[in-house]
């Protein structure tokens, strides 16, 4: 589904991402893991487009999406979600889920004023949103605006939001950053039902214990480079990942 | 002269994140300031200098206090400080103007004693500019060994850097706010003392001069105190060499001698927007310059 | 002791509100719904002025089958006479030359408005934009007050009269301008309401909130910007023909940054993102210019010796600051939900 071979990124004199391959299987759930400067984010920043690499291919459902930009790879199916809560939050909560929709009439200026031409279009996708928003148990909340909604509410909705695109991948950083341990829980319950629906996710977590109930297997990422590839209890086992990241 | 009043523009921008418009009017008092003074008072120009620092100085610590550090807290949007250092600006350019009005002290020059001191057919030298020349390049200098030399220097050039990290290593940043101010008025105020003594005080000075200075400051790099020096400098020159030579050899008219800082600005700020800083990177003493992250 | 003439201030009154209107209604897409710092409306608002000053001297001999008469120089009186014979007589042409002007205005606004959205593509802060903008239009004004075939140079030009001024009576075409000033406001306010309560206005929201976020979930916001400030320039500069054609004169020093701030202290006033917060905006701000202006020709007249003109200044001044500081939301805050999908959701009920 997603294939990085030989990605490199540099900031000045910085080597953030040297030399990074790995594969996403369709169907899969991948965990990057490492600790904090390690390029992971930096490397979901070159997958997404929103950073060009400086060498190496990315491949994403049989095409080459090296050198597109952000917007491109997002119509082809890839989307992503950031570290930080990044909702629109003077929006209400209806709004920040119908905004993703690809393709809408109503977004083209001449179109806009004529309600007709997109109205039908519009609760079509509304009633999609509420149905998102209803597995996510914030179906009551549409017509708050988002910053009213609490940080774990608001990670929900950036998932939910997430599946507005219709992606095939979602590259989630940190789905459950600040998040109590209960609704952490609830959000990968999320992600797991998800994958039974056939999407493909590649995730960046910070809480093992949580992420290795779900993930099929993990990279992981030490001074810019994969040091290690494995299933989680491989992973535990491995003495430079414990060496580096478990200070050991 | 634009050296003096895009000095305390930059530090402005560089030490409190504020573009302010309202500087324009912070040169405008300083004139005024010593226009009264020398009209009523004294002609000594050390002292109506003083003067002129002094009432800018204080209108702009006045100015901090009551508008900018109370907006500050509600409101962090750039757009929002440019709005309100307009607003500022209009409010007192139009006090400016109910004064002058009442006075009657349109187009005034201020007196000092005016002497010529060498006369040739190319060009006359007063003992005006023997005044404007060396005051500036004194107080320029004197605030360079200012910001690299001393405690409070050493606070407005970290928090210039990373306001931040500034505030964790205990900057006391509300007293170096202030004496920013002070620093960025009274540059300003003795800016337009001196212009006023070199041309005529009106209520409009500073806003004349405002574009011409932010064309200084941008072509410095916005936070680059060296580079604001220069780029006054190259301002003031291309407004009247390039205009001549323009003139001259296109047959471009006068008239058009205005537009010359704004093209600078906006060619600067397309093809160059960190001005002439990255010239300078062999002289750290005079950076302040603002770190991005990436 | 008011000796003036309350029909007449009112036509006057409502006349410029309407030309306001239509100008905060296109800052307040630009910036209170798309967030592109536009500190330089009156560049957009005199592309409007200076297309009248060139349809008017050029196109509108030619409408009436006459010769162009050079407008500025010697020629200046003889081009004058013409120009306010056509207007008296053909009326025809008169409007003909009106609507035309209204178009290319409008296109020109809307070319120079798209343009003018690619510096911040380039600009490595975002408000940067702002100065650009800010920059851009006084250099227009400088290179317009100084190159005589636009509007005669510093000189300006007059004579550039409202199409009903055929009527002869200037209070009845005076009304008959007010009606077709309110009706053109009327069209743009349902217009631009339309825009913010689309998807369209959802995306130019995103826009604004976080451009980073909007890019990665799809949109494309070089375009969206692109696009609104096409469409709120061309509405301003069709406001401009309004203006100049409602003064008569068209002269470079009248857009100057004063004219900016002013649309920015209505629409701060109004509510950013609110429609009818720009259009209260404009009411405001339009009474109580006139109200400081007639207050001051009644102070000069009682020979009162304080000029009333500079406190006008420093009233909008401390407005815009007690809203910035207590209601930066504005007197009509921005709706909350953008389309009425949102209505749909509450029928189909929880």
């Amino acid at each position: 589904m997603l294939m990085l071979e030989h990605v490199a990124k540099s900031f000045d004199s910085l080597r953030a991402v040297k030399d990074v391959s790995l594969t996403v299987p369709q169907g899969a759930i991948i965990g990057l893991i490492g600790p904090n400067g390690s390029g992971k984010s930096t490397l979901m920043n070159v997958i997404a487009g929103s950073l060009q690499p400086d060498a190496g291919r990315i491949l994403f459902d049989g095409h080459d999406i090296t050198d597109e930009s952000a917007r491109d790879i997002y119509q082809r199916g890839l989307a992503r979600s950031f570290q930080d809560p990044s909702l629109f939050f003077r929006m209400s909560v209806l709004d920040n889920m119908l905004l993703p929709v690809k393709q809408q009439r109503g977004e083209q200026p001449a179109r806009a004023p004529w309600h007709r031409l997109w109205r039908r279009d519009e609760d079509a996708h509304a009633a999609v949103a509420a149905a998102n928003l209803a597995d996510t148990q914030l179906r009551g909340h549409y017509a708050q605006p988002a910053s009213d909604l609490s940080g774990g509410q608001m990670k929900l909705l950036e998932l939910a939001r997430s599946m507005m695109g219709d992606p095939k991948l979602l590259l989630l950083d940190e789905p459950t950053a600040g998040v109590a341990p209960a609704l952490a829980y609830t959000i990968f319950d999320r992600i797991e039902a998800l994958r039974q629906a056939g999407l493909t996710f590649l995730i960046v977590e910070h809480r093992l214990e949580i992420l290795f109930n779900y993930v099929d297997s993990v990279y992981v990422m030490h001074l810019g480079e994969v040091i290690a590839h494995g299933t989680p209890a491989d992973i535990q086992q491995n003495a430079q990942v414990r060496e580096v990241y478990f200070g050991e | 002269m634009y050296a003096l009043m895009a000095i305390g523009l930059t530090l402005t921008f560089a030490v409190l994140k504020l573009p302010n418009f309202a500087h324009a009017e912070l040169i405008t008092i300083g004139a005024y300031a010593a226009l009264v003074m020398s009209l009523f008072i004294t002609s000594n120009p050390l002292i109506v200098m003083g003067v002129a620092f002094v009432v800018a100085a204080l209108v702009a610590v006045i100015c901090h206090r009551a508008v900018y550090r109370p907006l500050g807290e509600v409101s962090n949007s750039m757009y929002t400080l440019i709005l309100a250092s307009f607003a500022v600006g209009l409010i007192l350019r139009y006090i400016v103007f109910l004064f002058v009005d009442r006075f009657d002290l349109f187009d005034k020059r201020i007196q000092v004693p005016t002497s010529v001191v060498l006369q040739n057919q190319w060009l006359t030298i007063t003992n005006i500019f023997l005044w404007v020349v060396p005051t500036s390049i004194v107080l320029v200098i004197a605030l360079s060994l200012l910001l690299e030399y001393t405690t409070i220097g050493r606070e407005m050039r970290a928090l210039a850097d990373n306001g931040v990290l500034a505030r964790i290593i205990g900057v006391p940043v509300e007293r170096v706010n202030t004496i920013t101010w002070i620093l960025a008025g009274g540059l300003a105020g003795v800016g337009g003392a001196l212009w006023g003594m070199y041309t005529f005080v009106n209520p409009l000075v500073g806003w004349l001069a405002i574009l011409s200075v932010f064309a200084a400051t941008v072509l410095g790099g916005m936070t680059s105190f060296i580079g604001t020096i220069l780029g006054a400098y190259l301002v003031a020159f291309s407004e009247n060499t390039v205009m001549q030579l323009l003139n001259h050899y296109l047959g471009i008219d006068f008239s058009f001698k205005p537009a010359i800082p704004f093209i600078i600005i906006i060619l600067v700020l397309l093809i160059r927007p960190q001005g002439l800083t990255g010239l300078f990177h062999g002289a750290p003493i005079f950076r302040a310059q603002t770190t991005r992250e990436v | 002791m008011l000796n003036i003439d309350l029909v007449a201030t009112l036509i006057a009154l409502l006349t410029f509100f309407g030309i306001s209107a239509m100008i905060a209604l296109s800052l307040n897409l630009e910036y209170g719904l798309a967030g592109v710092p536009n500190f330089g409306q009156a560049l957009f608002v005199s592309v409007g002025a200076y297309t009248a000053g060139v349809t008017y001297t050029r196109l509108m001999p030619l409408l009436a089958g006459r010769d162009v008469i050079d407008p500025c120089g010697a020629s200046l009186g003889q081009a004058l006479g013409l120009r306010s014979e056509i207007i008296r007589t053909v009326p025809a042409v008169g409007f003909t030359n009106f609507a035309v002007t209204l178009v290319i205005a409008a296109l020109i606004g809307g070319v120079v408005g798209y343009l003018a959205s690619y510096p911040a593509l380039r600009l490595k802060e975002e408000w940067y934009l702002a100065l650009v903008l800010l920059v851009g239009s006084e250099i227009v004004r400088i290179i317009v007050r100084s190159y005589d075939p636009i509007i005669c140079a510093h000189n300006g030009l007059s004579g550039l009269a409202q199409p009903f001024a055929f009527l002869g009576n200037s209070r009845l075409s005076s009304m008959a301008f007010a009606g077709l000033v309110l009706t053109a406001a009327g069209l743009v306010y349902l217009y631009t309401q339309r825009l913010a309560r689309s998807p369209y206005g959802r995306l130019l929201k995103a826009v604004r909130e976080n451009d980073m976020v909007a890019a990665s979930l799809g949109k494309s916001v070089p375009r969206a910007r692109a696009q609104v400030m096409f469409i709120g320039s061309a509405i301003a500069a069709i406001a401009g023909v309004f203006f100049v054609t409602n003064l008569g004169f068209a002269s470079a020093n009248d857009y100057a940054v004063a004219f900016t701030l002013d649309i920015w202290v209505m629409i701060v006033l109004g509510g950013l993102g609110n429609m009818r917060g720009a259009v209260l905006g404009a009411l405001i701000v339009t009474v109580l210019d006139r109200v400081t202006q007639v207050m001051a020709i009644q102070l000069d007249m009682m020979g009162s010796q304080f000029e009333f003109n500079y406190v006008r200044f420093i009233v909008f001044g401390v407005i815009l600051l007690l809203m910035l500081r207590y209601r930066p939301q504005g007197l009509l805050p921005e709706p909350l939900e953008t389309t009425r999908a949102h209505a749909h959701l509450a029928e189909a009920g929880d």
